[in-house]
């Protein structure tokens, strides 16, 4: 006990085992100052990105005081086994009197080795899950929908209802119909003989000689009965000239209708073989979309990267619970400093053998402390792959949000071999192409707006596929010489949206139906020759029954205008005038 | 690790001050709390180091309160977030944000100041509570935990034969 009042309440010896641990700290930490910065870097851009970020190496300089990154990896959260961007090196000056008081501020930046949308070796982890998958899935249905197969003559034929037959059918029914009603009201009519003994017995009325007044009654009685007959053979006749009349043009309808059936049937399966064009919609999209998009990805990279970097850097409301995370909050004051500035970046993109320094100043999140917008330029004249490239913009995160411009010029881009569709039912291949381009994309509160213009000339398409309507695309494409592409930029800013327009859809439809009519051709002629065939020996039998009726026409009229004759006979004059005669020769003669 | 245990019941059996022992309890649940680089843990080593804190119990408490803080780690955040965002106190946090020293602290990380806030909350509590466990065990737990038979098989192996050379 008295050992132990007599102990100091200072334990001397603790000291130097304090400044030894802070020692082994510090030294430790040297020693691993490069991997240190290499995780913080990763952690930190990773969560920036949503997405993994690799660094190969990281090296450190006291003198001046510099870091080169070697070998970024940035995953793309939207298509995990691709690198959205690749930096081959990044090396920086910091600015140490900066550093102390807590701001990151690099003097000057260069990065080389830039390329984007590169694939990854293996799939990078994503923190925060996009619906990649369905987009992807969303694309495969647009092939599926392009994927209609061309139906085949055969096809054509089982399903159009031929009416060639039909007209064929209808008309010998018809000619029956009207045949057995023309012998029934021919059986009615008077014939040659009785007409004769018409007229005999008229004749004998009118010239006999008459004695009294009693045998002209007789007369007149007798001829009253013969024309109530005539009367009502007249009725014959007419009801079988109406007859007539109606078989004739009943035939000769029928005829007319055997003479068209042949084109209608023709025009109706050419009109069926104009397959359901829905499926055609914005081939442009489908075919040119993804190269498209991969360029825009050069044309975005600004936004696409940076943006949403500096909206992350500077957003305190993304809670990270995770010990090693948690939330970093900013008080800064609106004249003071930003705590993080590239003053100076030149960044060095490659386009295969073809590099293209862009040079930005002033790369900050923090831009209302800065008073002024990032800005960049490029500009690069007789490349080895494109005759000249101008491309200027700026970009600021502001209080209301995220505030853009940007527009470029490219002219004569020289491109080869540049894939459009490596899909198994369909491959095709943008062999050569000069292209020109120019635009300009603006962004307002986080929202993309702007269009472009793409045009492809010289072009030189090599598609090729085995089923029906991938051989009819190939064929198509491989006509193309010339495309005008419009492309409308929309969308949020990190889902940009990219809409195609050109008249490549109404060119690639028409090739279609064309080529798919022609493949029909042959059996389109020889189902004419075969349906006209069957109607010329339909006609052939129609024709004489139809000159028949005529015929028959004529001698119903010929009948019709003797009873007519007949029924006109005046013979009560004559007979009283006979009668007259013979009486006042009788009180003459007296 | 047997080592250690073997010295915080060496501390707990022997003369050592009830509070000495709880308040490195405190200490070490201070430092295990909040993360660990961080200027307040180094002022807290250097004070464990320099007083007379046992510094079993101090390691002890701290490996314990390390995996708890990982548990605990989206309670600190709310806190310290809940307090960062305050309005009313927007004018102190930035008149210390201005400060490099201040900065130094990094006590504008919601998990950083969230720990800091629940330990200073915990610590009396902690405190009273270790000394009552301490206390306790001597008066009563000691003797009857000697007398468990795992206790006595334990005394057969490697841990007793440290337990005893500690003692001397």
């Amino acid at each position: 006990m008295t050992k132990q009042l007599r102990q100091s309440t200072i334990r001397w010896p603790g000291v130097g085992a304090f400044f030894i641990i802070i020692g082994l700290l510090v030294g430790f930490s040297f020693l691993l100052l490069d991997t240190i910065i290499k995780w913080t870097l990763e952690s930190s851009l990773g969560t920036l990105n949503r997405a993994e970020v690799n660094i190969a190496s990281v090296e450190h300089g006291w003198v001046p005081l510099s870091l080169t990154v070697t070998g970024v990896q940035v995953t793309d959260p939207a298509q995990p086994e691709n690198n959205r961007v690749v930096v081959g090196e990044l090396r920086g000056d910091l600015d140490l009197g900066e550093l102390l008081v807590g701001r990151v501020i690099f003097d000057q930046l260069n990065a080389t080795g830039i390329r984007v949308n590169q694939p990854r070796q293996s799939p990078g982890e994503v923190y925060t899950k996009l619906s990649k998958d369905e987009v992807s899935q969303a694309a495969s249905e647009r092939w599926e929908a392009l994927k209609m197969e061309l139906p085949s003559m055969d096809e054509v034929m089982a399903q159009v209802d031929l009416q060639t037959d039909i007209v064929i059918d209808r008309a010998k029914s018809n000619l029956d119909e009207q045949k057995q009603k023309l012998k029934q009201t021919r059986d009615a009519l008077p014939s040659s003989a009785q007409l004769a003994e018409y007229e005999t017995k008229v004749k004998e009325l009118l010239e006999g000689d008459i004695e009294s007044a009693t045998e002209l009654a007789q007369r007149r009685e007798q001829l009253e009965e013969l024309k109530a007959k005539f009367r009502a053979d007249r009725d014959s006749v007419k009801a079988f000239k109406a007859q007539v009349e109606t078989a004739k043009n009943i035939v000769q309808s029928d005829i007319n209708a055997l003479r068209q059936a042949p084109e209608e049937d023709l025009a109706k399966i050419k009109n069926f073989m104009r397959f359901d064009a829905t499926g055609l919609e914005n081939i442009t999209a489908l075919i040119f979309g993804e190269q498209i998009r991969s360029w825009s990805k050069y044309v975005l990279l600004a936004y696409e990267q940076l943006a949403p970097m500096m909206q992350r850097a500077d957003d305190t409301t993304e809670a990270g619970p995770l010990r090693s995370e948690g939330v970093w909050f900013t008080f800064m004051e609106a004249n003071a400093p930003p705590e993080f500035l590239v003053r100076n970046a030149v960044t060095e993109f490659a386009f295969g053998e073809t590099i293209l320094d862009v040079n930005w100043q002033n790369i900050t999140h923090q831009h209302t402390q800065l008073g002024q917008p990032t800005t960049f330029q490029a500009r690069a004249d007789n490349s080895a792959i494109w005759d000249s490239f101008n491309l200027t913009g700026e970009m600021a995160l502001k209080d209301n949000g995220f505030d853009a411009r940007q527009q470029w010029q490219l002219k004569g881009a020289k491109l080869n071999d540049i894939g459009l569709s490596d899909r198994a039912e369909f491959m095709a291949t943008m062999a050569a192409t000069l292209l020109d381009s120019e635009g300009s994309v603006a962004v307002r509160n986080g929202l993309l707006d702007g269009d472009a213009s793409v045009r492809l000339a010289e072009l030189k398409i090599n598609a090729s596929g085995d089923s029906r309507w991938a051989e009819l695309l190939s064929q198509a494409l491989g006509k193309l010489n010339r495309l005008d592409i419009r492309t409308e930029i929309g969308g949020e800013l990190t889902a940009p949206t990219l809409s195609l327009n050109s008249d490549l859809d109404r060119q690639l439809g028409d090739a279609l139906r064309s080529t798919a009519t022609d493949a029909a051709q042959t059996k389109l002629a020889k189902l004419q020759q075969d349906l006209t065939a069957q109607v010329n020996a339909v006609i052939a039998e129609q024709s004489p029954e139809l000159a028949g009726l005529v015929d028959l026409e004529g001698l119903a009229s010929s009948k019709d205008a003797k009873l007519e004759d007949l029924l006109k006979s005046q013979l009560e004059d004559k007979l009283k005038d006979k009668l007259k005669d013979r009486l006042l020769k009788k009180i003459g003669g007296g | 690790m047997l080592t250690l245990l073997a010295k915080l019941l060496k501390a707990l059996n022997s003369e050592t001050g009830a509070w000495a022992l709880a308040f490195a309890f405190v200490l070490g649940m201070m430092v295990g709390f909040t993360p660990f680089w961080r200027v307040h843990n180094i002022l807290i080593l250097l004070f464990a180091l320099i007083f007379r804190v046992n510094l079993s119990a101090f390691i002890v408490s701290f490996l314990i309160c390390t995996g708890i803080a990982y548990l605990l780690d989206p309670v600190f955040h709310s806190v310290g977030s809940a307090w960062l965002s305050s309005e009313s106190w927007r004018g102190v946090w930035e008149a210390m944000y201005s400060s490099p020293w201040w900065r130094i602290t990094q006590f504008h990380h919601s998990i950083t100041l969230g720990s800091i806030v629940i330990s200073l909350a915990l610590a009396p509590f902690v405190a009273v509570g270790s000394y009552f466990i301490v206390v306790n065990y001597r008066l009563r737990i000691q003797k009857w935990f000697l007398k468990l038979k795992i206790v006595q098989a334990l005394r057969a192996n490697k841990f007793w034969a440290i337990y005893s050379d500690l003692r001397g």
